[in-house]
């Protein structure tokens, strides 16, 4: 009798365990993927636009709200976004909001003539190896990173932006923390 | 009729699985240390994910930004960098989600742990199981003699009833 006893136990122990994972797993959506970078000091890089006439260092823009944006030619996700991101560099230019384009798993040429096409007027720089993609942890495109005056990353928006999202980002980092 | 448990033997083969577990991790981390710098960076990469694939790790995916992590861990390996610095710049980028075995720490001890729990519960049970069995606990709480005996009795009692019967 103590023997089926100390049986019933053991079958009964494993099978709350295993039940206690299942619904652990059941209560987390694995396509949420968690945005470590936000907080903390964005990566800095130093990298030159597709066109080669410029090279920007993401510290020399510390005191600016950053709007990083990772796209390429070929994603058609990207080109939704466009005009939110247009938006948004033509009202916020002078008013210390940079917006900057990053190639990711893009060929050089590709970009170029899609950057011609579009007359995207933001600058947009080349990534080889894409180390600042890697970096930044980018898994799909679009991807964009709003970093804060103080070179913190504020927030991640995977997928493409709106004017809302933007805008409202925007005017939230330029008012500082709350008090 | 009574059979023994044989539960050193059985401690035997949990040691060996253990032992045998041991052997793999040892495998994989000294593939980490030698070899060219491109087969410890294939034997890093093989602990990551590749971040644009669903189940592929950073080492077998074709991906070209599998192929540029792989690029970036030989570099860096040349660097002198060592392999855990270099998961460690991957996990701070990605989290800790880009590792294909979580780290064996807190609640993530979980994984690790459930198999060989799951495992000695086996054992446990199918020992409780095969004594129950050995040493006649059958589920009425008679004996095999004594069960003979009843029916010995039940076939008597019907062959005589039957003979009364064609009397």
């Amino acid at each position: 009798m103590k023997t089926r006893w100390a049986a019933a136990c053991a079958v009964l122990v494993t099978v709350a365990l295993a039940g206690l994972l299942l619904g652990l797993g059941l209560t987390h959506d694995p396509n949420r993927l968690p945005a470590t970078l936000v907080g903390r000091s964005a990566p800095d890089f130093e990298l030159a636009t597709i066109d080669g006439s410029q090279r920007i260092q993401l510290r020399s823009l510390r005191g600016d709200v950053v709007v990083l944006n990772f796209w390429a030619s070929w994603c058609l996700a990207c080109q939704s976004e466009e005009p939110a991101l247009e938006d948004a560099f033509t009202r916020y230019r002078d008013r210390g909001v940079v917006v900057l384009g990053i190639s990711f798993q893009d060929s050089a040429t590709d970009a170029r003539s899609y950057a011609a096409r579009n007359a995207i007027p933001w600058p947009l720089l080349a990534d080889p190896g894409s180390r600042t993609g890697l970096a930044y942890g980018v898994t799909g495109l679009p991807e964009t990173y709003f970093i804060g005056p103080d070179g913190r990353v504020a927030l991640k928006q995977a997928g493409p932006v709106s004017m809302q999202v933007v805008d409202g980002e925007v005017k939230r980092l330029q008012a500082g923390p709350p008090p | 009729m009574n059979r023994r448990v044989p539960w050193p033997e059985l401690a035997l083969a949990a040691l060996s699985a253990a032992a045998a577990a041991a052997l793999v991790v040892a495998g994989v981390s000294s593939s980490e240390s030698s070899g060219t710098v491109e087969q410890r960076a294939h034997a890093v990469a093989s602990t990551l994910k590749c971040p644009v694939c669903h189940d592929l790790s950073a080492a077998d995916s074709p991906a070209p930004v599998a192929q540029q992590m792989r690029a970036q861990i030989a570099e860096e390996l040349r660097a002198g960098r060592t392999p855990d610095q270099i998961r460690a710049e991957f996990v701070a980028s990605y989290g800790e989600w880009i590792l294909l075995s979580p780290p064996q720490r807190g609640f993530d001890l979980l994984p690790w742990l459930a198999p060989a729990f799951l495992g000695v519960a086996g054992l446990v049970v199918t020992g409780l199981a095969i004594r129950g069995w050995t040493s006649g606990g059958g589920t009425s709480g008679t004996s095999p003699v004594e069960t003979i005996e009843a029916d010995r009795h039940l076939v008597e009692n019907a062959l005589a009833s039957l003979e009364a019967d064609l009397e």
